[in-house]
């Protein structure tokens, strides 16, 4: 049935998404300490949702607290001076 | 079966009597106190609320199988009441009814109900997989179309693309630029590559914060790499807590260098750096007039590592407290007996 239905959307196989799908699993931080079980791809997806909603949440605060940082930083201290040759780097 | 019966007879004897007429009355309207002498006092255990008895035939069977396996009726509504006199011959039949029925009534059975149906009644022996699958899709509606599978594998499939196909719809709100994508493989390589972007973003920023401010970041870096580097980290978490009163730290924006990674152009790109903030906290700019040494140690914890503590004092003088070679080897006893001897010598220079 899946098979059919993809072969004639377009030469996806079920490998390329197999594949993609264990690609994406070692991406997410569970999956890898649980070792190499293979979860179910509803569950898979289901982690990558929250995921990538935790590293949202992370980029947010971790850009608040360095916003917070440059604005508090005095412009010609040292500290400024590394944040921005690592800026420029 | 009969042994159910006399129990549900005895315990419920009250319940039938109470019921008795309207019983009999819904009974007769299916022919079953002929067929099923003993079925009404199942039935009449199982109607218990009078209302339900006094709504005819439908509120009779949705009764039945709500006492039973207590899953949603909403393929049951669909149905005609020719059909529920069907699916009660069917179970008075035993099982020989049912499957013709699955198949004649396609487009509008919902699976739990199939399982459901045939439960109760009399042992009948019901498909087990269809219940099996009805129990398993509990409240979830699936429907086969016309010339679609109805077995149990089928349906548990179609229940798990379902799934599948809504948290790709899920994904594709949270991911950008992943509506655009067509198809299953091109969606989740947009995926991959997001989550491996958010991923070097947040690497980043957390290294950049922790670069700009060595001393609050610090718990920061401790939270996203801690828990695997927990070992590396004792020892040094300890380290500039003993070695730098608070006074000196805020007297002289004070930076701590380990020197393998003195230039941050260098150290940013490289793993390395990372490991060494979270394990030592520090920071060293490219204008430290400290003595390099060049033991290049990837793996902090691992690789016996020639660390030179300097104190900078506003980037320009720098004490070379030498204690070269103090740190080889970040193991337990470090914190212990290393600690002290790096903060005796710490006092003594200065």
């Amino acid at each position: 049935m899946s098979s059919r239905r993809s072969s004639s959307r377009g030469n996806i196989s079920e490998d390329e998404i197999n594949e993609l799908i264990s690609k994406l699993q070692a991406l997410l931080p569970s999956s890898r300490r649980r070792g190499s079980g293979q979860a179910s791809t509803t569950k898979l997806l289901k982690e990558t949702c929250s995921y990538i909603k935790s590293l949202h949440r992370e980029v947010d605060d971790l850009s608040d607290r360095l916003s917070d940082l440059m604005s508090t930083m005095d412009h010609n201290s040292p500290g400024a001076e590394i944040i921005r040759s690592i800026l420029r780097s | 079966m009969a042994r159910r019966q006399g129990t549900v007879e005895n315990l419920c004897q009250g319940l039938l009597d109470l019921d008795d007429d309207k019983f009999s009355a819904m009974c007769s309207a299916f022919g079953y106190l002929q067929e099923w002498p003993d079925l009404s006092a199942m039935c009449g255990a199982n109607l218990g609320v009078p209302a339900v008895a006094a709504a005819a035939p439908s509120a009779g069977d949705g009764n039945d199988s709500s006492s039973c396996s207590g899953s949603g009726g909403g393929g049951f509504r669909k149905r005609k009441p020719d059909e529920y006199l069907d699916a009660k011959g069917g179970a008075s039949d035993m099982s020989k009814r049912p499957r013709g029925k699955q198949l004649s009534g396609l487009s509008e059975i919902a699976a739990p109900g199939k399982g459901k149906q045939e439960r109760p009644k009399a042992g009948a022996k019901k498909k087990a997989e269809a219940a099996a699958a009805g129990q398993k899709t509990d409240y979830i509606h699936v429907r086969a179309r016309r010339g679609q599978a109805t077995d149990s594998h089928s349906l548990a499939e179609r229940v798990r693309r379902e799934r599948i196909s809504e948290r790709m719809r899920y994904l594709q709100e949270l991911v950008p630029g992943c509506s655009k994508v067509t198809g299953k493989a091109g969606m989740l390589d947009e995926i991959i590559n997001y989550v491996q972007s958010l991923q070097k973003q947040v690497e980043f920023l957390s290294m950049k914060i922790a670069a700009s401010n060595p001393v609050v970041s610090f718990n920061i870096v401790e939270d996203l790499f801690g828990r695997q580097l927990k070992q590396a980290c004792s020892p040094a978490a300890a380290l500039p807590a003993m070695a730098l009163p608070a006074g000196q730290l805020e007297l002289s924006c004070l930076q701590m260098s380990p020197m393998q990674q003195v230039h941050p152009s260098a150290a940013a790109s490289s793993t390395g750096f990372r490991l060494d903030m979270v394990v030592n906290n520090l920071y060293a700019p490219a204008a430290a007039s400290c003595p390099v040494s060049a033991a290049p140690s990837v793996s902090v914890a691992a690789g016996p590592s020639t660390i030179e503590p300097c104190l900078n004092v506003n980037g320009t003088a720098a004490w070379d407290i030498g204690a070269q070679n103090l740190f080889s080897g970040f193991d337990a006893q470090f914190q212990s007996v290393e600690s002290d001897c790096l903060l005796d010598n710490l006092k003594m220079e200065m």
